[in-house]
């Protein structure tokens, strides 16, 4: 199908596709990759009445490695971050995150500002944020404020951004180069939504024992959620089969996923257990190595 | 599609059956009503928007209460439909006492097709369930209004 | 009167000035205001690939993009890949390996295979499936589309292009 008929706005920078999202208020999208957007605009699922490109921002676009952490300009683009030499050294996980995300053509006009801010549950990105204690900045009426990734994800395709602000930037902590680190998910087809997803950052102490794990979990419910009480279990202790499976379970029961057309609730939560154990044991073999 | 949930409200059952049969209590809380009218007994039209972030739609549609046992049980049977796709369905609602408390027990059973059950399959049923759980938040809330009245 | 809006780009290395709807999706635009109906149509809403053009040396599904954003670029479309009459070498290994049958995805699979062959020349079995992978095809299963883009990598290095 074609789209219904809107206006079209190619602001020249941030603070005039501000002006332009209180102008017009409910009614006004932002368009940057237009990857997710497009679609449910061609099926008529999205019908706004006003589009503000923000593609013409170029001061959005930008890969920045800060003492302490890792700035990212919201309008970067996946492709850009794939093949970024930096985040491949500094940030292997982000590296192959991205490269799970859809296909050659999304990648070279998605955004990482995009994919966040729509808040995909079955997303690739929204659910590595988590993991990496990642954060994003946001600019509004208010002036600029930061949110941390665990106060962004409300649910389907909703974060508590205002209607009225802009994915700026997303900043991603350092992580130590002893970390162990794996995204795996589980698609129908390869680069399908994922039906699970799971991100994993590990390291351990010269006593062998877990002293930072983050276990997140893609796909099952209405957002990304951090596998908390996995995380709890494993902190402390010694990161061998027996416990790295006991955590598996932990997370599993600790899912609520949906069923769909897709995969019913009991299999989500079956898979939960089967990748983070993937996901536990590869972050392993990486500390090690 | 099958749903089915409880809600506990903090409110005697025939308080609470009085709310659930009262149509303009009905629109204040239904998630995007725009209209609900009397057609007939027992039986309503409605128009609502719903959306989710930019996927907003507006749906009209027609319910009839059936199988009414006051002050307990009865029966929701509609259909309707939008640009977006068209949903049939029946719930049972069942209201327990439980001393000056009650639950409302419901149970759904709902077709949905067109283009929002196609694409937006993954969603649907945890969607569903949001809505579900506001529309109970809501009712809720007004009940408290009306008992600190 | 509904509102349109003036674009200058260039397509196939020819220069065009055009009024666009807003909503005027850039594979329409393609297609009905510059009449290069090799870009094809199978889903409009990204899933297919079929109508994947290059769009500033990216490949792109131009079905996920409105014409009016395309002001000042320029684009690829299979039409512009032969010249003087002669072959694109991949367009010879897609006909000399039967890399297609129906042809629909044809044109979306040629410009996908066009960026990939630019930016991994040598591309192994596992690079070619990847750079693919935006372009579902219905009649092939792939095994000789993944054939004839390993041929059109070798043509393309003996030529020296």
């Amino acid at each position: 199908m074609k789209p219904f008929s809107f206006e079209y706005f190619k602001p020249n920078n941030i603070d005039e596709a501000i002006s332009l999202l209180n102008g017009y208020g409910e009614d006004a999208v932002i368009l940057a990759g237009g990857q997710s957007l497009i679609p449910l605009m061609n099926l008529r699922l999205a019908r706004p009445k006003y589009i503000i490109d923000i593609n013409k921002i170029a001061e959005l676009s930008y890969i920045k490695d800060t003492n302490g952490g890792l700035s990212i300009g919201a309008l970067t683009r996946h492709r850009e971050i794939e093949k970024s030499d930096i985040i491949k050294s500094k940030y292997p996980i982000l590296s192959k995150t991205v490269s799970l995300i859809g296909n050659p053509q999304i990648r070279n006009w998605g955004t990482i500002g995009g994919s966040i801010s729509h808040a995909d549950p079955a997303g690739e990105l929204p659910t590595l944020l988590l993991a990496l204690n990642g954060k994003v900045k946001v600019v509004g009426n208010q002036g600029e404020r930061e949110i941390d990734g665990d106060d962004l994800f409300l649910g389907y395709l909703t974060t508590s951004m205002e209607k009225t602000e802009i994915l700026r930037e997303v900043y991603i902590p350092e992580i130590s180069p002893k970390m162990g680190w794996e995204f795996v998910e589980l698609t129908k087809r390869s680069h399908d939504f994922a039906i699970v997803s799971v991100a994993v950052l590990m390291s351990i102490d010269n006593a062998g024992k877990c002293n930072d794990v983050r276990i997140s979990l893609g796909g099952v419910g209405s957002m990304p959620v951090r596998a908390k009480g996995a995380e709890e279990f494993l902190l402390d202790k010694a990161i061998n089969d027996d416990s790295i499976n006991e955590a598996a379970n932990i997370a599993s029961e600790e899912a609520e996923p949906e069923s769909d057309i897709h995969a019913s609730a009991k299999y989500r939560k079956e898979m939960v257990k089967v990748f983070v154990n993937r996901g536990l044991i590869s972050a392993l073999d990486r500390v090690r190595g | 599609m099958n749903l089915d949930g409880n809600f506990r409200f903090n409110a005697p059952r025939e308080k609470v059956w009085k709310f659930f049969m009262n149509p303009d209590m009905l629109a204040k809380c239904l998630p995007g009503c725009e209209k609900l009218e009397a057609k007939g007994e027992n039986s309503y039209e409605a128009i609502v928007k719903i959306g989710i972030s930019v996927v907003k739609g507006e749906y009209s549609g027609k319910v009839e209460l059936k199988d009414i046992v006051t002050p307990s049980h009865y029966r929701l049977v509609g259909e309707g439909g939008g640009l977006s796709g068209f949903v049939k369905g029946e719930v049972t609602m069942d209201l327990e006492e439980e001393s000056d408390k009650t639950i409302v027990k419901w149970k759904s059973v709902a077709q949905i097709g067109g283009l929002i059950a196609g694409v937006g399959q993954r969603m649907l049923s945890g969607v569903a369930k949001i809505l579900t759980n506001q529309f109970f938040k809501d009712m809720e809330k007004e009940l408290t209004k009306e008992e600190s009245l | 009167m509904v509102k349109k809006y003036a674009i200058n780009l260039t397509v196939n290395g020819i220069n065009y000035e055009k009024e666009v709807e807003a909503r005027k999706l850039l594979v329409d635009f393609i297609r009905e205001d510059i009449g290069l109906t090799g870009t094809h149509i199978g889903c409009e809403h990204g899933q297919c690939g079929a109508c994947t053009v290059v769009f500033n040396g990216k490949s792109l599904k131009s079905c996920l993009m409105f014409a009016v954003q395309a002001d000042g670029a320029e684009i690829l479309t299979v039409e512009g890949l032969a010249k003087d009459e002669k072959l694109h070498p991949i367009q010879e290994a897609f006909w000399e390996n039967h890399g297609l049958q129906c042809g629909y995805c044809t044109p979306g699979v040629l410009m996908s295979s066009y960026v990939l062959l630019k930016e991994n020349p040598q591309p192994s079995e596992e690079d070619i499936r990847e750079g693919i992978s935006g372009n579902i095809c219905r009649c092939t299963g792939y095994v000789n589309i993944v054939k004839a883009i390993k041929e059109a990598s070798k043509k393309i290095e003996g030529a020296g292009i």
